[in-house]
């Protein structure tokens, strides 16, 4: 069932949206959390295109999350709730409070697997990095080692919302045109994400996970195009190219999910 | 046997189309409800369709890459002619049981 | 009502000839809308689902390619609107059939159907009849969820103004259909859906006599009066009681508004003895207008005083609780049972 989490981290409440998945046989192997991606939700990432249903079929009990601003999750007002930073100690939060344990090789339900698509890659890589005895294996969707939303031209956008000015920057109508493609997204609360982002923008090198990593994007994913880069920080990094996908239409590909599984439950 | 036929659904938000990825069944496949159908990408976000009928697919409408209004046929599958509705079950003729005995009539009292 | 009287349907139409033909009720329902749609260009078919889809028990089926999106079309869903169409077509000249998908679907359309279409003909001096064919999926016993088992109609009786009318057998179906889309007044057709699937014979050319009820099956002493699905429940009650030596006639109410007294009057009179059978809740179910109807024409003559075998005064359970709800054959060989061991004082 979902909840919105009551836990405080450092004295406030992210109220974020969780929701646990069971799998569809009891199974004794450890939780999978989602991170979905800018502009999307639990239900457009996960729900909609498969994945819950293909990993709780795979007998993974399933952690999901909306990301603040997003899907069910509140919209607060101040920047700081969007910062990466602060993510990741929301996502350590929720995970002690979903009982998943340290790895240790004795239990094979400890630890968690992550799977990230495009933002949530990028969350994910950061939280494998400083959460090594968590997290056990990763995959991550559509990545880059560049962040797109730390060259997202904020003023323009801003712009363009109060007085239709077009926006010149390419990336930026793009990601623009999805934040405003759902009507249920709080388009200006995305807007202070990307500004928390631009505070803390995605820097691969400087934290790098180290354990095993499987990178998928689309043959023509222009946002992944670095994904090699990304690779070549960690030696423990497979890769897996989608033939004819796009960042937008990679998430849904079978392919992408009989990758995922087994390579997490490898 | 009949054939019924699905339309592509509504995927909200104002969608008019959607755009084949990939058929995750073929033609000849024997289908359960809410088994994954089709991979389609609309304007919005590439989504997995699930099957809201069991049965044996007959016939597919869509190559990867080509586009299908909301409304037109999707896929068309095979079933039996006494399938149920969307709802509910179909009733499986029983030879009666009983546990009641009647008793015999007696017609000259008035 | 003296048209009325029921008529003894011989059980086997195999006589007939050329006309007869096996099917399903789904199929009969069908075949009556196809023929009804070319008789008369007046004639939409409109609801939940029945267009693209062809219906979800497929009565619709095939109707919409054939005919066209402009006479057999989906409508959003809202019951209140697709009445509400259904009366503005109605003034407006058309035939309109439409479709409430479930029984419990039918409740959001109550306003309509009370203070529109029952009364518009009254209202407007008999210058805006309303020729229109509600059907409505009707009664329990396919193991469905809230609202798709319930069994309306004391409700559509109740009404000034509406007819209300069920088959119980395929070839019923099929006449019966084609006969309320003909009349000019507003019927209420409810489809046991429960005897969708079951084949029976059919003939074509001859539906008999139309109006008022049927007698499934003769019998001396004692009659069970049912409708919808209950009518082949009590033919297979009669079999069993004829094998303890009782012999029960089926009358086959069929038109549940207005009630075809004279065959009531007239079935009761011959076995002195009445078991009313219905799903439906058992307090003000029609079982209670049955039994007054019963004693005013036949006081004299009955042995015992009416029994009512009925659902129960509870909302329609889920699916396993079903058989423990609609009457079963054992709570109506009791029914039986009870009339037979009546004494008086």
């Amino acid at each position: 069932m979902g909840r919105h989490r009551d836990h405080l981290v450092e004295g406030i409440d992210p109220h974020l949206f969780v929701e646990e998945h069971s799998p569809a046989q009891e199974s004794a192997s450890r939780p999978v959390l989602l991170l979905h991606g800018f502009a999307s939700s639990t239900k457009l990432n996960w729900q909609d295109t498969g994945w819950i249903r293909a990993l709780t079929e795979a007998g993974r009990r399933v952690i999901t999350v909306d990301l603040p601003g997003h899907g069910n999750s509140a919209s607060p007002e101040e920047r700081d709730a969007y910062a990466p930073s602060r993510i990741r100690a929301d996502l350590l939060q929720l995970l002690q409070d979903s009982h998943v344990i340290p790895l240790d090789d004795a239990t094979p339900d400890s630890g968690v697997d992550i799977i990230g698509y495009s933002l949530g890659s990028r969350l994910a890589w950061e939280f494998g990095a400083t959460q090594p005895e968590l997290v056990h294996r990763m995959v991550l969707g559509g990545p880059g080692s560049a962040d797109p939303l730390a060259d997202f031209d904020l003023a323009a956008a801003q712009r363009h919302l109060t007085d239709g000015t077009p926006v010149e920057d390419a990336s930026t109508a793009d990601l623009l045109r999805m934040a405003r493609m759902v009507p249920s997204h709080d388009v200006f609360a995305l807007l202070t994400m990307v500004e928390a982002i631009k505070g803390e923008p995605f820097t691969a090198a400087e934290a790098v996970p180290h354990m095993p990593l499987l990178l998928v994007a689309g043959e023509n994913d222009d946002r992944a195009a670095t994904m090699p880069d990304l690779a070549a920080l960690s030696d423990r990094t497979e890769t897996l190219w989608l033939p004819g996908r796009t960042h937008t239409n990679a998430i849904t590909s079978r392919a992408f999910k009989k990758a995922a599984i087994d390579f997490l439950n490898a | 046997m009949a054939e019924l036929s699905f339309p592509l659904p509504d995927l909200g938000e104002g969608l008019i189309e959607a755009t084949v990825l990939e058929w995750l069944v073929a033609v000849g496949d024997t289908v359960e409800r809410n088994q994954p159908l089709v991979e389609v990408e609309t304007t919005k976000s590439a989504v997995e369709l699930p099957s809201p009928q069991a049965g044996v697919v007959v016939r597919v409408h869509g190559e990867p890459g080509e586009t299908v209004l909301v409304g037109d046929p999707l896929i068309v599958f095979e079933v039996p002619d006494n399938t149920a509705g969307i709802v509910g079950t179909v009733p499986q003729e029983q030879a009666p049981k009983r546990r009641v005995r009647l008793s015999p009539v007696d017609d000259d009292d008035d | 009502m003296s048209e009325q009287t029921a008529e003894i349907t011989a059980p086997d139409l195999a006589g007939t000839g050329s006309h007869l033909e096996h099917l399903s009720m789904q199929q009969a329902l069908n075949r009556a809308l196809a023929e009804s749609l070319e008789e008369n260009a007046k004639t939409l078919i409109f609801g939940e689902d029945v267009g693209q889809l062809g219906g979800v028990f497929r009565i619709t089926d095939g109707l919409q390619q054939r005919f066209g999106a402009d006479r057999v079309f989906d409508t959003p869903l809202a019951e209140s609107g697709i009445l509400g169409m259904s009366v503005g077509l109605a003034m407006a000249g058309f035939h309109p059939i439409p479709e409430v998908q479930f029984d419990g679907f039918a409740y959001p359309a109550v306003n309509q159907i009370v203070c529109q279409i029952g009364r518009m003909n009254y209202r407007s001096r008999g210058t805006l009849p309303m020729p229109i064919t509600l059907r409505v999926p009707s009664f329990g016993g396919i193991r469905a969820p809230e609202h798709h088992g319930e069994s309306l109609e004391s409700l559509f009786a109740h009404v000034p103004g509406l007819k209300v009318v069920s088959p119980a057998d395929p070839h019923q179906a099929y006449h019966l259909l084609k006969h309320a889309i003909r009349r000019p007044d507003p019927v209420i057709f409810m489809e046991p859906k429960a005897r969708y699937w079951q084949k029976g014979p059919v003939d074509t050319a001859d539906g008999g006599t139309l109006e008022g009820a049927r007698v499934a099956r003769p019998g001396r002493h004692v009659t069970l009066i049912a409708w919808g699905a209950m009518v082949a429940r009590c033919l297979q009650v009669a079999e069993l009681a004829a094998e303890d030596g009782i012999d029960v006639e089926v009358l086959d109410l069929r038109w549940l508004k207005p009630i075809d007294t004279a065959a009531l009057a007239a079935s009761v009179t011959r076995t002195r003895r009445a078991v009313v059978v219905h799903e439906a809740p058992r307090t003000s179910g029609l079982g209670a207008e049955i039994a007054a109807l019963v004693t005013e024409e036949c006081f004299n003559v009955l042995k015992a005083p009416v029994e009512r075998v009925t659902g129960f005064d509870v909302p329609y359970p889920s699916g396993d609780l079903e058989d423990e709800y609609v009457p079963n054959i054992d709570r109506i060989l009791f029914g039986i049972q009870r009339v037979l061991e009546h004494r008086r004082g």
